[in-house]
Formats: structure tokens, C-alpha cells, sequence
């Protein structure tokens, strides 16, 4: 199809997983530093905020401790534990905030 | 008298020219340079505050021991700016304000300069003394901003405390 990109087996990223569409999400201050960047993807058919930050830390356990403290944004709102993250939501990892 | 003043009041705040507006507070706002505190301050002053409570956040030099050099802030914007606005919202209608106003700065803030404000117009001060405390309470635990710790003998360092953020 024109004008449509067709995903490339060699932009893959390491870790990711055929099983799901690939979920953009968007990293700050302490986290991104702990990963190395500031957007990351994952394979994700859709679960809960919890779920998906367990799959975070699964697989970037250096930054464990400050993803454990950490809130899932969906959108504009923060996300409970059992709230369901959809496939293709805009997603964010809120590490403890210290503004002011 | 009441025709000198009018045009005044419009230089001075364009989005709040009324106390029905007010009471919807202005919209706040994520700068990236200097914070303008004064014409925050007449915008949210309304003839019908009998108080009007100015805070204003900087960078402080030195904490104990460690010296700061500079602070440096970054945000998930558009979720900050809806948690400012519920934010405000609330407070508004917790404390019965005339008004309110919130203002973040991003980026390198030095040492003195301001990195929020938030003012607070009410009846009578004690609204709004508690208003100003509830929303910087609530700001510093909420709001999706992160200052970045410059200091004199170590390399920069994110701040980030044990509390997972929600609103």
C-alpha cells in the first residue's frame, strides 16, 4: 500500500516480542537516565498499568527500584494498578515527581 | 474613577476581566524562561479578594552540607498541565477563592531565581494562606515535573522521593 510503512524485521528493537503491537512509551528524568532513552517499545496486547510495569522492570531491572515507585499515565490521567492500558494508548512512566 | 481603571484592568489580565472567569482560575502554565510573578499576581487579583497570597518557589543555595549550583526541571507537559488545572479546580472550589494561578518554569533555573509561583486571591487571608499551602502540597506530590540537582561536588542527580505520584 502506498504511502502506508511496512515494519522491517531489522528495526526490531532488542526484547521486542511478535506477539504484540509495539506500544510507544515515554520515559523522564530518572528512568530515561536509567534505561538510556527517553522512549521505549513493547510487544503489548493490552493489560493492566501493574502488568505493564512488571514488564518494564523485567526488562530493564537496573532501573527496578525507581520503576516499582513509579505511576503509568495514560493520556492525561494516571493510571490505577488495575486500570487496562490499551494497545496504541499514550503511555508514560511517572517515576516520584519533585517539582516546585 | 470607574472608567480610569477599566483600561488598566484589562492591560493586566486579559484572561481574567471578571470574578466569573476568576473563579475558573487561569489557565496555568509551563515556561521555559523567567517567571513573570508580578503580572500573575494582577492577573489574578480580583476586586472581590479581600487577600491575595504571592509563593514563590526558588533555587535554593545550600542544603546542609551540599551546595547547589543549579537546578534544572523537566515535565511530562500536557499531563502536568492537567494535573495543574484539576489542581486548581479544586482548590478553587475547596476554599471558595476569587482566584488562582500557578505558574512552573522548565529548564535551568539559578540559584535565586524562581522556579513556580502560585497566587491565591480570596475573601480573607485564611483561605487563602491554606489554599496556597494545599496546592503546593499537592503540586510537589502530583504534578509530573522534575528538577535535576546540580552541585559543586558531584555529577547531576534527578531527584526523585519514595511516594508513587497520582492524582
Amino acid at each position: 500500500m502506498l504511502g502506508v510503512r511496512q515494519p522491517r524485521f531489522s528495526c526490531i528493537p532488542d526484547g521486542f516480542l511478535m506477539d504484540g503491537r509495539p506500544l510507544t512509551i515515554m520515559l523522564f528524568a530518572g528512568v530515561a537516565e536509567c534505561v538510556g532513552q527517553r522512549e521505549v517499545e513493547l510487544a503489548w496486547q493490552g493489560g493492566t498499568a501493574a502488568e505493564l510495569r512488571g514488564q518494564l522492570r523485567d526488562r530493564y531491572p537496573a532501573a527496578a527500584s525507581l520503576l516499582d515507585r513509579s505511576a503509568i499515565a495514560v493520556g492525561e490521567r494516571y493510571c490505577r494498578d488495575e486500570d487496562q492500558v490499551p494497545p496504541e494508548a499514550d503511555v508514560a512512566v511517572i517515576p516520584p515527581v519533585s517539582g516546585g | 474613577m470607574a472608567e480610569a481603571a477599566m483600561p488598566q484592568r484589562q492591560a493586566a489580565g486579559p484572561l481574567a476581566t471578571d470574578a466569573h472567569d476568576r473563579r475558573h482560575g487561569l489557565a496555568p502554565q509551563l515556561v521555559d524562561g523567567p517567571i513573570d510573578v508580578e503580572l500573575l499576581r494582577r492577573q489574578v487579583a480580583a476586586d472581590t479578594a479581600g487577600a491575595v497570597v504571592v509563593f514563590v518557589g526558588t533555587t535554593r543555595r545550600a542544603t546542609g552540607d551540599v551546595i547547589t549550583e543549579r537546578l534544572e526541571y523537566e515535565a511530562h507537559r500536557p499531563l502536568a498541565i492537567a494535573c495543574l488545572a484539576r489542581l486548581q479546580n479544586e482548590a478553587l472550589q475547596r476554599f471558595s477563592l476569587e482566584g488562582c494561578g500557578i505558574v512552573h518554569r522548565l529548564g535551568v533555573v539559578e540559584v535565586g531565581e524562581a522556579s513556580v509561583a502560585v497566587v491565591v486571591a480570596s475573601q480573607h487571608r485564611a483561605a487563602a494562606f491554606a489554599a496556597t499551602a494545599w496546592l503546593m502540597d499537592r503540586l510537589k506530590t502530583s504534578v509530573p515535573v522534575w528538577k535535576r540537582e546540580h552541585t559543586a561536588n558531584a555529577k547531576p542527580c534527578w531527584v526523585h522521593g519514595e511516594e508513587r505520584p497520582g492524582l
